[in-house]
């Protein structure tokens, strides 16, 4: 283990730490072992740290006992000490720690209270008994710095995601709290939404002319293209949760780069894509953070000759298995879809994308039958879904919800998967046989007898997929299998989808995040206000920002990185395996 | 995006005096005539409450399209149709026979019978017509704030219960996917099949219910709700002179009508 990169004694005249953590240990009621088992790190004002880490390894947990909840609020044993401004969180009740710690949770929704903005952001002065006058005054300041203030009498229902969570950090502005700790602040959003807080964030640590205010934020996010260009310091966990590194985002994440990656903690893209030209032979002084970094990088040397990895050869795809024909969908007065046509053919991996409200849930979920469609619109596997019915559908598509839990109607982790089978009307031995092989496709045998909401997140996600496949569905359809998921879980559930693509099974999946959809798609269609507005291959649509865009989508980090690019190696560079110096 | 009724709405636009009254007042001042209601058996004391009713709505009450609804046509029709339902459902062999108003065959509609179902109905009608004085003109937040400034109530209770409202609409949301997702496994069948089919999906329903009171509940804490006995209220609900005024007229006016010789 590497010795702490800081924790030297205070510089005389240095400002006192806002946050002080030591040898940091919390076991919730019920684990087995403590995660973080001995984070130390401190925050001073002014300072933007984000926080790293395998997944696991306490974040957010640590992230609730800044201001108290744990050991408060949530039933835990906690070691070592957190001191917030000279208090000891774990004496102080939550209400004074919340005016030196303002929180921001992932899930937008579950942190509204009241019925309009400006009475949302004064529930909490109002809770800590403020004057009327002053009440008023900060709720304005605090919707003003995130500019919602012209919108201070709407419903929040009424803002996009990226608004609510900007409603959430005025709300912890408000509180006058000097230190805003963000927990996968953006977790929950679509990338216009994800820009929208990252551009908040930045006005309320940044005057106009790019020096920092006083404000100090403590960023949990597994989005760092995003996050790093904020950040300040770096504070990097360990699987078990002590702190390993502790230093500038230059000696941390550029400095340690290769040590982090090895043990499981995300990088931007941008490093991880110059981690692997290095492979191939590019010099890198600094390695570079962020898109631009990047590009800066690439173009200012010329490279080794390498050449263009060859192409890989389109995967052979078979005849259509979804046709789509001239599909338009009402709901009360208007059009959900209008006039879709679409073909997706065997074997291909095909990615729905689009913002918020623009019809991609209905679209697949009219293609696998879950929601009505006009007879004659949708052939899957030849057969019309409009008058097929559900035990006949489930033998051709499986569709998968956003959360798993949703679809789990068995007691056992067995039934569930033997119930698709059953439905079939197979002879229970073949039953039994079948099932256990798909268990163990799916790496659930030893958990067959147990409840399916007693698996773990990622156990529960690998179940509703076997059930979708169980009775022997050719194509697979899933709508937002990676929201709110952390990127460790994303990544194993598309390893799975492509090891399923590989062995035939033809994929359609609906995600809001552009860089899953380059690294595993190959085809792309884009749908916006009901329509499909592209369709074409991966690389074709991310080649076309102005589309992306006007469908409130934006480019993933590498593609941005390499606009403008002309090394024939990186130019036409859509994914990290397109990169060279693979083999990683 | 389903419409729901939006308990927050702000109402901006230009108040009667209804509006202006205290949420207290307007529940209070109809309470004895309600639960009086509930014994009387005459047509003409609900019909007088109706009529008041009606006169202090329209004009206390913002004249909206969903109010000439429900004062124009709802209640009317409602009357009429449970009020005939009522008359002929009713046992005509315990009631007055003098009266014979329509005769099918060996089946005759009694004036007594008519009598006693459109008593029933109004009085309904009447009990419905009541309680819209404050159910019209009151939003949730004001009955909260006004329940804890004058009754005491504890406001951790009072804006709990406030937060969850929001819970509704997520709720009702999260049961319709659910639903989707059962019918797309084929979750039903057997003999008991609608009594298993919910039981199936009370159990997603409530742990994503759970895990999100509990988000929400985090979410409150750290903003330092219930640290205080009390808290700033920024929309003092008062008990004015007039709204004493309306409550003494409401059981004034209750009294006078209940009490004299019809």
């Amino acid at each position: 283990m590497t010795p702490l990169a800081s924790g030297a004694p205070d510089a005389p005249g240095a400002p006192a730490p806002l946050a002080r953590v030591r040898d940091l240990a919390v076991r919730h009621d019920g684990a087995d072992a403590a995660t973080p088992a001995g984070a130390t790190f401190e925050i001073r004002p002014g300072e933007v740290v984000l926080l790293l880490g395998p997944s696991g390894s306490g974040k957010s947990t640590l992230a609730l006992t800044l201001n108290g909840l744990i050991p408060h609020a949530v039933p835990a044993e906690m070691e070592g000490a957190v001191e917030i401004a000279g208090l000891d969180a774990r004496s102080t009740p939550v209400s004074v720690l919340s005016t030196h710690v303002g929180m921001v949770f992932q899930d937008p929704d579950a942190q509204l209270v009241t019925g309009t903005l400006l009475d949302e952001v004064a529930f909490g002065p109002e809770n800590l008994r403020l004057p009327v006058a002053e009440v008023l005054a900060r709720s304005e300041s605090a919707l003003r710095q995130v500019g919602l203030w012209e919108r201070r009498a709407e419903n929040p229902d009424r803002l996009s995601g990226g608004g609510r969570q900007r409603l959430a950090i005025a709300c912890a502005l408000a509180m006058g709290s000097p230190l805003l700790v963000l927990d996968e602040p953006t977790a929950n959003l679509d990338p216009a939404g994800i820009e929208d807080v990252y551009v908040a964030l930045h006005d309320l640590v940044r005057h106009p002319d790019g020096t920092p205010r006083d404000r100090a934020i403590l960023l949990i996010e597994h989005n760092l293209d995003a996050a790093v260009a904020l950040t300040d310091r770096v504070v990097v966990l360990d699987a078990e949760g002590r702190t390993v590194a502790d230093g500038p985002v230059d000696d941390v994440l550029r400095g340690r780069a290769e040590e982090l990656h090895a043990m499981g903690v995300w990088l931007p893209i941008s490093t991880l894509a110059a981690l692997r030209l290095r492979r191939a032979g590019w010099v890198f002084e600094r390695l570079p953070l962020t898109p631009d970094e990047l590009r800066t990088a690439v173009t200012a040397s010329a490279g080794p000759v390498t050449a263009p990895r060859a192409v890989a050869p389109a995967a052979p795809t078979g005849e259509p298995v979804v046709e789509v024909r001239g599909l338009t969908l009402r709901r009360g007065r208007h059009d959900v879809l209008h006039d879709i046509d679409l073909t997706v053919r065997a074997g291909e991996f095909v990615a729905v994308v689009g913002g918020n409200g623009a019809g991609k849930t209905s679209l697949v979920q009219a293609i696998a039958g879950v929601i009505p469609v006009p007879r004659g619109t949708v052939l899957v596997g030849g057969v019309d879904v409009a008058r097929t019915d559900s035990r006949g559908l489930s033998r051709r598509i499986g569709f998968v919800f956003q959360n798993p839990e949703h679809q789990f109607i068995a007691h056992t982790v067995f039934d569930e998967i033997a119930h698709g089978l059953r439905r079939q009307k197979l002879p229970e031995a073949e039953v039994r046989a079948r099932a256990t092989g798909v268990l163990r496709r799916f790496g659930l045998e030893d958990k067959a007898e147990q409840h399916p909401f007693l698996l773990s997140g990622g156990q529960k996600r690998r179940l509703s997929v076997g059930t979708a496949l169980v009775a022997g569905a050719p194509v697979l359809v899933l709508d937002e299998p990676t929201f709110g998921q952390d990127r460790a879980r994303a990544e194993e559930l598309l390893r799975l989808l492509r090891d399923l693509q590989e062995a035939g099974t033809t994929i359609i999946v609906v995600t809001h995040d552009m860089q899953l959809v380059t690294e595993y798609a190959s085809r792309t269609v884009v749908v916006a206000d009901g329509r499909v507005r592209a369709d074409a291959a991966t690389a074709e649509v991310f080649a076309d920002e102005a589309l992306l865009r006007s469908a409130g989508l934006r480019l993933p980090p590498l593609r941005q990185a390499l606009r403008g690019v002309t090394h024939p190696a990186l130019a036409n560079a859509i994914r990290l395996a397109d990169l060279p110096g693979g083999a990683s | 995006m389903s419409v729901v009724v939006d308990p927050y709405a702000e109402v901006a636009i230009r108040r009667r005096f209804l509006d202006g009254l205290n949420p207290l007042a307007k529940l209070a001042g109809p309470l004895p005539a309600v639960v009086l209601l509930v014994f009387v058996r005459d047509l003409v004391t609900p019909l007088i409450f109706l009529a008041l009713a009606y006169v202090v709505i329209l004009a206390g009450a913002r004249l909206t399209r969903t109010v000439g609804l429900i004062l124009g046509l709802a209640l009317p029709l409602g009357v009429v149709v449970f009020g005939v339902g009522m008359s002929v459902w009713i046992d005509a062999s315990r009631i007055d026979r003098s009266v014979e108003i329509v005769s099918i065959g060996a089946w005759t509609l009694y004036g007594g019978a008519l009598e006693i179902g459109f008593a029933t109905s109004l009085r309904l009608a009447a009990i419905v017509a009541l309680a819209l004085i404050a159910g019209l003109t009151t939003t949730g937040p004001d009955l909260v704030r006004a329940s804890v400034q004058q009754l005491r109530v504890p406001y951790r209770v009072g804006y709990t219960a406030l937060a969850a409202f929001r819970f509704v609409p997520r709720f009702r949301h999260e049961l319709d996917i659910i639903r989707q997702a059962h019918r797309v496994r084929g979750a039903h069948g057997g003999r008991f099949g609608v009594v298993a089919r919910w039981w199936g999906y009370v159990v997603p329903l409530l742990a994503g219910a759970i895990r999100h009171a509990e988000r929400v509940a985090l979410a409150m804490d750290a903003r330092a709700f219930g640290a205080h006995p009390d808290r700033t209220e920024r929309h003092l609900v008062p008990f004015r002179v007039r709204d004493a005024v309306f409550l003494g007229a409401c059981w004034a006016v209750s009294a006078v009508v209940l009490t004299a010789p019809l």
